[in-house]
């Protein structure tokens, strides 16, 4: 995961400016000094490669291909049944290699835990590694400073250790790091470095995204999501029996889940009426009340898409809405055995046209329904041309007979079992709001009375979402140093040159990913042209070439 | 609030207008391809190389003797340091291709003088580019005015907006660089997305859903809008290195004469791959701050802030190949050739999250709005 692992080593005084940070650092020698530290070194060393690191890469791109391409069961595990029922032969082999399961699968963990651990020990060192760098001065300056990547010379009217001066004065000034030449050492240079956020953003950057997967991972373990459907008029207690589905977190009890209480006063949706987008959603708006805990006021809130209820840290989500048909059902006797609001769960979000099914044990009775808001005959067939409820009807098959619902197999209310049942007659019956449906041999009777319209909720909590938000910050911020700071070093060196001397001014960057360190260069070396000729008549502001570019 | 159908047929308009002339600047690149002035680049650069030594040699003759005239003593050992100096200046061309500043072209002389002296057929490829931009512009803007909202919120807007951010920063490319001789290559893939956002994926002006109300989408479609033009110019450019590095190659091999036909036009592998390097640095920090916007968004709107939504997972699969290809080219054994393919691939996967993933498979991101 890092650029530099083993810096390579050479101890000839021209190279020795560009050492810890050439570009062109060689792997550790994984074959053969490591081998007589034992096979743990061995393997640690190959772990921490970047060759590794690089391949762990891939193998975690190529291994999220299949939870895109295949059904998952953590977003869509309808879609995974329904796969398994149209591959019987392929589904349960794609299943034992988790391919169902991406991204909870071991496999894939692997790959991920591999990779941050390869990183851990490539970061670790290098951190060790800075720490020292701060601490030790810049390289002395190499003997021909004109064989840098970016040179430039400019004569001074300064004897050569005024001049040399004159340069540390400026370097200084800019807060480069100096070193100067040692007793003993009769040459004129000084060595200048700078830039080390450069690698503190590296740093940052790679520590970051660790941060990111612990925090995922706290969230895995403290946070839970649940979903609930609701209809105008109900109201709910966030608890673990109210709710319709709940997925806690592998360290959640039931008892942690704040205890508010909400209630849906009603749903609102508006439509565009006109134009391409005819019968396009423009509006949500599903207006509630809620008790943070027991016993607080009822505060209102117009809950929307985009716009989530905050109620402590847990938020509650606008995530679908929906009709529910009320109907009243009466048995052979004339008794009510069923009148309540049934939601119907929309086949198509573009007209709303929406099933589902009525369920009357106690009159022996169960229907099949289908619910149009905007309703119109197509050749016998009802179909719905516009999701706002301006025709609302409903089509109704039934059966009667035993609903099955006292064998003690949990059922789905979205799904009437008519195993043990009879079909009560040939088509489907149409019934506008109002209307009742008297049905033959005395059976009794459905009424469709009117509609109400339902909301599903989610309600998800999730302690890792606010580190994972700073560390992806973090992470950006180290991003963004690393590559725009670089880390450089300047050399000068002075000559004696008649009474005054020639001074050659040196520059190294290291990978200068944004660019520009020419100029950069080129503007330093100006500065320190105009300040060590100082006093001189060649003080005029000349700018020095700059040679990086005849390379061309 | 209801679209403004006057000002979306202004938009419309524009944009053709924006490729009609696209083409024509395409169709003037090509020309300076075919008919320009041959060897340009190498004889910029020499000048530039002769220009170099020239100051140097003037700089300190001059610092020299005035260092000897304001002391009095004789010319002749500064004459001598000026030539070593000279000659030093000569000696420190890096050497070798992998040196760290082999050469992009400088600044030094004023972009525009060095376009206008290209020759006729730069000059009307860059002007013609630059005013299709101004259209293209133009289209985009009207085009947020008439739907009241950032102009990014079908595929057809995000591949209308995605090229226009390319044709822009290709014009910074040939500001900052002089790459005028990708021009061809460049625009030539600008015209084809654009065309095929025309013809293809045309959605007409309209309200956005619920979901997509939301100040995010500026924010979020912005950055990966950005970030997708800027590596879609990567892309082209890694292209380029591709062929020029084979063409290097085959300099080297003794299989291809050198200095002549059209491949000895272009910029050098060298700085191809220095240029996409620093594309793909430019470009991958925006792509990772688009992601994070995508995750606060996708927190405000669905209650997760990741759910491996088939779009997620690619974003995900093009930031990590692109973090592939920024250490492989720091990795020995993996720079040049085998970098590059693994940035194409990037850019391969980007593309298919956005004409394959997000139109034909459905997860929360289906917004594209093509039929």
């Amino acid at each position: 995961m890092t650029d530099v692992h083993t810096p390579r080593e050479s101890a000839s005084g021209e190279t020795e400016a560009t050492r810890p940070f050439g570009e062109n650092e060689t792997e550790p020698d994984v074959s053969g000094s490591g081998a007589t530290a034992g096979w743990p070194r061995w393997a640690w060393r190959q772990l921490t490669s970047m060759r590794t690191a690089l391949v762990l890469l891939f193998l975690l791109a190529l291994g999220s291909v299949p939870g895109s391409v295949l059904p998952q069961q953590g977003s869509d595990p309808v879609a995974v049944q329904q796969y398994f029922a149209s591959h019987p032969g392929l589904a349960p082999w794609l299943n034992r290699l988790g391919l169902f399961n991406v991204f909870a699968a071991p496999w894939f963990a692997a790959i991920y835990l591999l990779l941050f651990t390869s990183l851990v020990g490539c970061v670790v060192p290098r951190t060790l590694r800075l720490a020292g760098s701060a601490r030790t001065p810049p390289p002395r300056a190499p003997r021909n400073l004109l064989r840098l990547p970016h040179s430039a010379s400019y004569a001074s009217a300064l004897a050569p250790s005024a001049a040399v001066d004159a340069a540390a004065a400026v370097l200084g000034g800019q807060r480069f790091r100096l070193r100067r030449p040692g007793a003993g050492d009769a040459t004129f240079w000084v060595s200048a470095e700078k830039g080390y956020l450069r690698e503190v953003g590296n740093l940052l950057f790679h520590l970051a995204l660790l941060g990111v997967l612990v925090s995922i991972a706290v969230g895995g373990l403290f946070g839970y999501k649940a979903d609930k459907l609701l209809v105008e008029g109900q109201q709910f207690y966030n608890n673990t029996t109210a709710l319709d589905e709940f997925h806690p977190g592998r360290l959640v009890s039931g008892s942690d889940l704040a205890p508010f209480r909400l209630t849906l006063n009603s749903f609102s949706a508006s439509y565009f009426t006109t134009g391409e987008s005819r019968g396009q959603p423009e509006t949500f708006h599903a207006y509630v009340t809620y008790s943070p805990s027991l016993g607080a006021p009822a505060r209102p809130y117009d809950l929307q898409v985009n716009h989530p209820l905050s109620v402590d840290s847990t938020k509650v989500y606008l995530i679908g809405h929906g009709y529910a048909p009320v109907f009243k059902v009466t048995n052979a006797r004339g008794q009510v055995s069923y009148q309540q609001a049934t939601p119907f769960i929309p086949a198509n979000t573009g007209t709303m046209t929406s099933d589902g099914v009525v369920k009357a044990p106690d009159a022996s009775l169960g229907f099949i329904g289908v619910f149009v808001p905007t309703g119109i005959m197509v050749g016998g067939t009802l179909e719905s041309v516009f999701p706002a409820p301006d025709a609302p009807a409903v089509s109704l098959v039934g059966y009667s007979g035993n609903l099955g619902m006292n064998s003690g197999v949990p059922q789905s209310v979205f799904q009437l079992d008519t195993t043990g049942m009879t079909k009560i007659s040939g088509s489907p019956h149409l019934l506008l709001p109002g209307q009742t449906w008297k049905l033959p041999g005395g059976r009794g009777s459905i009424a469709f009375t009117g509609y109400k319209q339902w909301v599903s909720l989610a309600i998800t909590y999730d302690p890792g979402q606010v580190p994972a938000l700073i560390c992806g910050i973090l992470a950006l911020v180290g991003l963004l140093l690393s590559f725009l700071v670089r880390r450089r070093r300047i050399f000068v060196r002075a000559v004696p040159s008649g009474t005054g001397s020639v001074v050659t001014v040196g520059g190294l960057a290291r990978t200068d990913a944004s660019g520009g360190f020419e100029d950069e260069f080129a503007s330093l070396a100006a500065e320190l042209a105009v300040g060590g000729a100082a006093g001189g008549p060649a003080s005029d502001s000349r700018e020095p070439s700059n040679q990086s570019e005849t390379g061309a | 609030m209801s679209v403004n159908q006057a000002l979306a047929q202004v938009s419309g308009d524009f944009l053709i207008a924006a490729l009609v002339i696209y083409s024509l600047a395409v169709l003037a690149f090509a020309g300076d391809f075919a008919f320009g002035r041959p060897s340009r680049a190498a004889a910029g650069s020499a000048r530039d190389t002769a220009e170099a030594a020239a100051r140097v040699a003037e700089l300190t003759a001059v610092g020299a003797a005035a260092a000897g005239a304001a002391t009095g003593d004789g010319g002749a050992a500064t004459g001598d340091g000026g030539a070593a100096v000279a000659g030093g200046a000569d000696g420190a061309i890096p050497p070798g291709g992998a040196a760290p500043a082999a050469g992009l072209p400088s600044r030094r002389q004023s972009a525009f003088r060095a376009i206008w002296e290209a020759g006729p057929w730069v000059r009307a490829a860059v002007t013609l580019s630059a005013i299709g931009v101004v259209a293209h512009l133009v289209a985009v803007v009207t085009r947020g005015f008439a739907v009241h909202r950032a102009p990014w919120g079908n595929m057809y807007e995000f591949v209308t907006a995605l090229t226009c951010v390319a044709a822009i920063f290709f014009g910074y490319v040939v500001v900052r660089y002089r790459a005028w001789a990708l021009g061809v290559f460049v625009m030539g893939a600008v015209v084809v997305a654009l065309g095929l956002a025309e013809t293809v994926i045309y959605t007409a002006a309209g309200p956005l859903v619920p979901a997509l109300q939301s100040y995010w989408l500026s924010i979020h479609v912005t950055a990966m809008t950005l970030a997708t033009g800027i590596f879609f110019v990567a892309a082209v450019l890694g292209i380029m290195y591709l062929v020029a590095e084979r063409y290097r190659a085959r300099v080297a091999a003794g299989k291809a004469p050198d200095g002549n036909g059209l491949l000895a036009r272009i910029p050098s592998s060298a700085q191809l791959d220095k240029l996409t390097y620093r594309t793909v640095v430019f470009g991958f920090p925006i792509w990772t701050f688009g992601v994070i916007a995508g995750a606060i968004w996708a927190d405000q709107a669905w209650g997760r802030y990741w759910g491996w939504d088939p779009v997620e997972t690619w974003a995900f699969i093009t930031w990590v190949l692109y973090a592939c290809y920024l250490h492989a080219r720091a990795t020995a054994g993996w720079r040049g050739r085998r970098a590059h393919y693994i940035q194409l691939l990037g850019f391969v996967s980007l593309t298919f999250n956005m004409l394959v993933v997000q139109i034909f498979i459905t997860g929360m991101h289906s917004y594209a709005g093509v039929h």
